[in-house]
């Protein structure tokens, strides 16, 4: 399927070329620098030449390399772009993905290629546990660590967990037992001394609202991030407050041990959430959450995404922004007046609230005036910045600025500039967008009778926050 | 790390000298420094320094042979794999080692050997490959990592040597068939046997019978995402349902992998169930809403995943029309950080999902992409636009043409060009009805530059002459100029110069007339205009014979017949579309055209023909749930008692209409305001640092993107 997979630094030269076919020639690596590297007016993520064709991507991380597949046939595009990003991610755990390290120890990506694709270039094994544990040298974020996103360098109350991560985790696989295990993602005889689950239900939503203040389209796109660190091969199962399964019959009395926040979170007012599609990781037993709603998993060890889901309806928006837009009385520049109101609950509050208001581009100065935050204009961008460190909850602020424009702007110009909408950044711990809630975790081990810490954490956050005015 | 870097061009001998500088002094370190050397190689080699690292193969040998370290046998193996196929002689040379290591105890330079067995096109090296698998596969005994490779490892050797691969399929079929422990195992045979049965024009297609299926599938939940989604693509044309129950059955056991994670399992269940329904008589709207959502989901991945899924949305909503998806057009809405290829694809869906009811909202969103700072997703937006006009009924048309009348206010030429140019298409379709519009049409005569616009002005002059009174004023503003002009737009000025005078001969006419054909005739050297201007004024100096029949009628008739009326063409061949949908998710997929048009040596895949296999795709029914548990009361078989329970366990909740939700409807009364205090500020140092430095503010705006 792969038949050669390249990597480049973000200039464009070639640190990785290996290919899984003799026929591929060497002239390979230059034609895709040449046709896609070096052509400033990339329109398509693929790029196919005779019969070879390129998919790429740039990864993740400051350094932006190009990680490339070269497949000669018609190979399903779906496996090759997953099959990159997975390999972006295990680049990054193992510390390769800036081009530096890169340079110094590219034989490490020669060895992850190795177990991740077969003969064929058929990817085989993209799951970081098991592919590290076969690995000679290990990763450098060690999977034992939740996910090194920046919330867990936050000063949120909730980095306690981190604290505790340092001081009670270690963890040890029993090596005489080299009976392979019934699930392809969990070695059998892991042991921790303390079993820990962190559950991270990050939401990302998404809205946009027309000139008239009508709303688009708004939804939510969640993750389910579980870190675990659990000896033995456990079961775990949890409980969402979703439609479908609170519906059940048999919803309140179905677990009378393990559903503890019953008393906390009333029906009435933590609603139900119409799902409308999830995606479970490959753990996750498929066939009986299609029966029973049920999500029942054996975990692997170490972070991964649980699950994936979409919201619609009912969403909890987060802040109103309410822009007025009129021509200035100067005539060439504009006068913008916008209220931020804040619609969640005073006692929380959202961090790193970023308000970015385009001004046309022949602006040069732009007199400001905000009821709060910091705001300033940003030439280079055409646009005006307005920040919060922190927004309190059910609060309004204003802002109100007029454009000054360069002497040789016309009325006209101003009108045919194409408005890009406002956009909005922010970051809310505890508070769910969609209204999703856990609401129980059990983890059940046959042979070993263990205590769980399980911590879950919820955190909403903006995907493209979009205003028209 | 060591004191050189490691990622520059080294000579062969510089790198010789360092491994003698390791070799003299016995220190600890010597074995990462010797390492680094040996990377440097492989740095070099792909830097494409090939020649001058050749001349290391002994140093490499000798590694080889006294190193038991890991990482320098993978660096040895690369080497091999690297320059072997130019350096046939080394590359023998190194065989022994290689057959060393394929004996080996560990597994993982087992695997390294055979692959670099396959990468050397010499014949010693494919004997060794053929020996090597084809023991492994008739044992079955080592280990499954070095059987999995085996068995891929066959896909290659076919290519090599059909006739010897041959024999070795039986044993994949037992493998298949056979009760081997490790399902991973089973998966790659049926997928190595499925991948040469595809390239061998000489093999029938692969073909298991339902119940071998149904056994596969049932180890479908055990494995891992890579092997789930090659097992679902291997059985797309190879499981034939033969009844209807049977297809129904398969549908079931498929159905949960739609919620995976990965694009390729999620799509290639899509890809299944798709080809599975061909073959049943109707389709619960359940499946056809967990299709929907699936998708849905799907797109909420990075953006390359995203384009795929969207292409392959355009394909069903092309073959199926909406009938199996069922989508809200709001995802469809183009952000504004989409990379340029997600929003074009998504203007083409918005374009297909358009009908009656929704079109209101998607004019919408098209006027706002209308002005969009990219020209090109301008241009597509006005272009779909318009393509909505003559694809929908008479009413639509009149909200499409008013949208684009909006936009023609706003002036911008290439909005302007874009404009005229679908303007033609509305006319030709609806002749009458927007005559009062023309003038306003002609009135940016001026702003046009681009020749498929002043095509379409010119069509547009032409077919409303008989509104227009000035109207040879605004030709003229393009025949003056015609031998700067591209040769469609003469051919344009041609035609329309002869129409205009067939219709009302007078002195201008005929002036304007001649003074082309002339201009055509002597000035202009391209044949086929020339030409045709000839046959054209052969045509009207017949008019002054008297002998001949031909009058103005006649002529009239010739130059300045009826169009036909236009269609829009958006249906691909049926065939092609069968096709498609079998390679739902390929790079095929992403270009929709047929396979074969794109790469060489593939079999076309076709539905394979079963006693129920559906004729017309459009046939099948969408049944709503009620119906279907009635029936599946009906169908029930014991293997799979428990659908009955899953399909009643689901009761889809009714969703509120959503669309024009008013913000409102959200709000709550903050509980601080604060409110503005103070004057206005001049906003930033940086720019009246820029006002004191004329210069740099000159330059602050010219490197400004222009609009």
């Amino acid at each position: 399927m792969i038949n050669g997979v390249l990597v480049y630094t973000g200039k464009g030269e070639l640190i990785v070329s290996k290919f899984s076919k003799s026929n591929a020639k060497r002239s390979i690596s230059d034609i895709f620098r040449v046709q896609v590297i070096n052509n400033l007016d990339v329109r398509s993520p693929i790029l196919t030449l005779g019969s070879t064709t390129f998919h790429h991507i740039r990864s993740n991380s400051r350094d932006h390399l190009w990680l490339v597949a070269v497949t000669r046939s018609n190979a399903n595009s779906g496996a090759i772009w997953e099959f990159l990003y997975k390999f972006d991610s295990l680049l990054n755990a193992f510390g390769l993905d800036n081009e530096t390290t890169l340079k110094e120890e590219f034989m490490t990506c020669y060895e992850l290629l190795d177990l991740m694709l077969n003969v064929d270039g058929v990817p085989l094994d993209t799951e970081l546990s098991s592919v590290s544990a076969k690995m000679s040298t290990k990763p450098l974020h060690s999977i034992n660590s939740p996910s090194d996103s920046s919330l867990d360098n936050s000063s949120s109350p909730l980095s306690i967990s981190k604290f505790l991560n340092r001081n009670n985790r270690s963890m040890s696989v029993d090596t005489m037992n080299t009976e392979p295990s019934n699930y392809p993602w969990r070695p059998n005889g892991i042991k921790y001394k303390k079993n820990e689950i962190f559950l991270n239900i990050n939401e990302k939503i998404s809205i946009l609202v027309s000139k008239d203040e009508t709303i688009l389209k708004a939804y939510v796109d969640g993750t389910v991030d579980l870190t675990s660190h659990l000896s033995g091969t456990p079961t775990c199962q949890f409980g969402l407050n979703d439609s479908l399964s609170v519906d059940e019959p048999n919803y309140y009395n179905s677990d009378d041990n393990g559903f503890r926040n019953q008393q906390n979170i009333p029906r009435a007012t933590a609603g139900t959430v119409v799902l409308e599609d999830c995606k479970f990781h490959e753990c996750v037993s498929l066939d009986k959450f299609n029966r029973d709603r049920i999500i029942k998993f054996v975990p692997p060890d170490g972070h991964i995404e649980l699950m994936k889901y979409h919201v619609r309806d009912n969403i909890n928006l987060p802040f109103k922004v309410t822009p007025n837009v009129i021509n200035s009385r100067s005539r060439t520049g504009l006068d913008y007046r916008i209220t931020l109101k804040s619609l969640f609950p005073s006692k929380l509050s959202a961090n790193d609230v970023v308000l970015k208001i385009p001004v046309p581009s022949s602006t040069v100065d732009c007199k400001l005036n905000v009821s709060n935050g910091k705001c300033r204009f940003v030439p280079e961008e055409s646009c005006i910045i307005w920040k919060f460190a922190k927004y309190n909850g059910l609060t309004e602020n204003k802002l109100s600025a007029v454009t000054v424009s360069s002497n040789d702007t016309t009325q006209l110009m101003l009108q045919q500039w194409a408005r890009p909408p406002i956009s909005l950044d922010f970051e809310i711990m505890m508070f769910s967008n969609s209204g999703l809630v856990v609401r129980y975790l059990k983890i059940m081990e046959k042979d070993q009778k263990y205590r769980t810490v399980k911590w879950i954490k919820y955190i909403s956050r903006s995907g493209s926050y979009e205003v028209r005015y | 790390m060591s004191d050189q870097r490691i990622f520059t061009r080294y000579r062969a001998d510089e790198i010789k000298a360092e491994f003698q500088n390791v070799e003299v002094k016995k220190f600890k370190s010597n074995a990462m420094k010797r390492k680094n050397a040996l990377r440097k190689i492989i740095a070099n080699l792909t830097m494409g320094n090939l020649n001058e690292m050749s001349y290391l193969f002994p140093e490499i040998i000798n590694y080889w042979k006294i190193e038991d370290d890991i990482e320098v046998r993978r660096i040895c193996h690369e080497y091999i794999r690297k320059l072997g196929p130019s350096k046939p002689k080394n590359a023998n040379d190194a065989l022994p080692y290689i057959l060393k290591d394929l004996d080996n105890r560990n597994p993982a330079l087992q695997i390294m050997a055979i692959k670099t067995l396959l990468m050397v096109p010499s014949p010693d090296y494919v004997d060794e490959a053929f020996r090597f698998v084809s023991g492994i596969i008739n044992r079955r005994s080592s280990s499954s990592d070095v059987l999995k490779t085996s068995i891929f490892a066959l896909t290659q050797l076919d290519d090599i040597n059909h006739d010897r691969a041959l024999p070795l399929l039986d044993s994949l079929r037992d493998i298949i068939s056979g009760d081997h422990q490790i399902n991973s195992v089973k998966v790659a045979a049926l997928n190595t046997l499925y991948t040469i049965h595809e390239k061998n024009l000489s093999l029938p297609n692969l073909n298991l019978t339902v119940d071998a299926s149904y056994d596969l599938l049932t180890i479908l939940p055990k494995l891992n995402e890579w092997d789930k989604a090659l097992l679902l693509e291997s059985l797309i044309c190879v499981c034939v349902p033969q009844t209807h129950n049977d297809a129904y059955d398969l549908i079931d056991m498929v159905e949960p992998q739609l919620q995976h994670v990965n694009t390729y399992v999620a799509l290639n269940a899509l890809k299944f169930i798709i080809y599975i329904t061909n073959y049943v008589d109707h389709i619960s709207d359940n499946l056809s809403k967990k299709l929907s959502s699936s998708i849905i989901a799907l797109l909420n991945k990075p953006p390359e995943l995203q384009f795929l899924v969207l292409r392959n949305v355009i394909l069903l909503l092309l073959s199926r029309e909406s009938l199996i998806l069922n989508l809200d057009v709001s995802y469809f809405f183009v952000e504004y950080n989409d990379p340029i290829y997600i929003k074009d694809t998504k203007l083409e869906c918005l374009y297909l999902l358009a009908n009656k009811d929704n079109l209101h909202n998607i004019l919408e969103e098209l006027e706002q992409y209308a002005t969009d700072i990219d020209i090109q997703m301008s241009r597509k937006a006005i272009r779909a636009i318009g393509n909505l006009a003559v694809k929908l009924d008479e009413n639509s048309a009149d909200e499409c043409v008013n949208t684009l009348l909006n936009l023609l206010e706003f002036g911008v030429d290439y909005v302007v060009e874009e404009i005229i140019s679908v303007f033609r298409n509305i006319l030709r379709k609806y002749q009458d009805q927007y005559k009062s519009q023309i003038s306003t049409l002609v009135s940016y005569t001026d702003s046009i530059h681009e020749s498929d616009s002043k095509n379409a002005m010119i069509w547009i002059i032409t077919n409303y002459a008989d509104i227009l009174p000035e109207y040879l004023e605004y030709f003229r503003v393009f025949s003056s100029h015609i031998l700067e002009e591209t040769l469609e737009v003469q051919f344009s000025i041609l035609n329309s110069s002869v129409k205009f005078f067939a219709r009302n001969i007078s002195k201008e006419t005929e002036a304007l007339c001649i003074e082309i054909l002339k201009c055509c005739t002597e000035e202009i050297d391209n044949p086929d205009l020339r030409d045709r201007a000839f046959m054209y004024w052969r045509l009207l100096s017949l008019l002054q014979s008297p002998k001949s029949e031909i009058n103005v009628e006649v002529i009239k008739d010739i130059v300045d017949g009826e169009l036909p009326l236009i269609e829009l063409n958006t249906k691909l061949d049926p065939a092609i579309l069968e096709e498609l949908e079998l390679n739902i998710g390929s790079i095929a997929s992403i270009y929709l055209k047929p396979v074969s048009q794109i790469f060489k040596q593939i079999k076309t895949k076709q539905l394979p023909s079963s006693s129920v296999l559906n004729q017309n795709r459009d046939s099948i029914n969408i049944v709503s749930n009620e119906n279907l548990i009635h029936e599946q009361k009906r169908s029930q078989t014991d293997r799979f008692s428990d659908i009955n329970h899953y399909s009643e366990g689901r009761s889809i909740p009714s969703k509120p209409s959503r669309r024009n939700t008013i913000m409102d409807d959200y709000d709550k009364p903050a509980e601080t305001v604060n409110q503005l205090k103070g004057k206005m500020r001049s906003s930033n140092s940086s720019s009246s640092l820029l006002s004191r430095k004329p210069t740099k503010l000159m330059r602050k705006l010219t490197i400004k993107k222009p609009f």
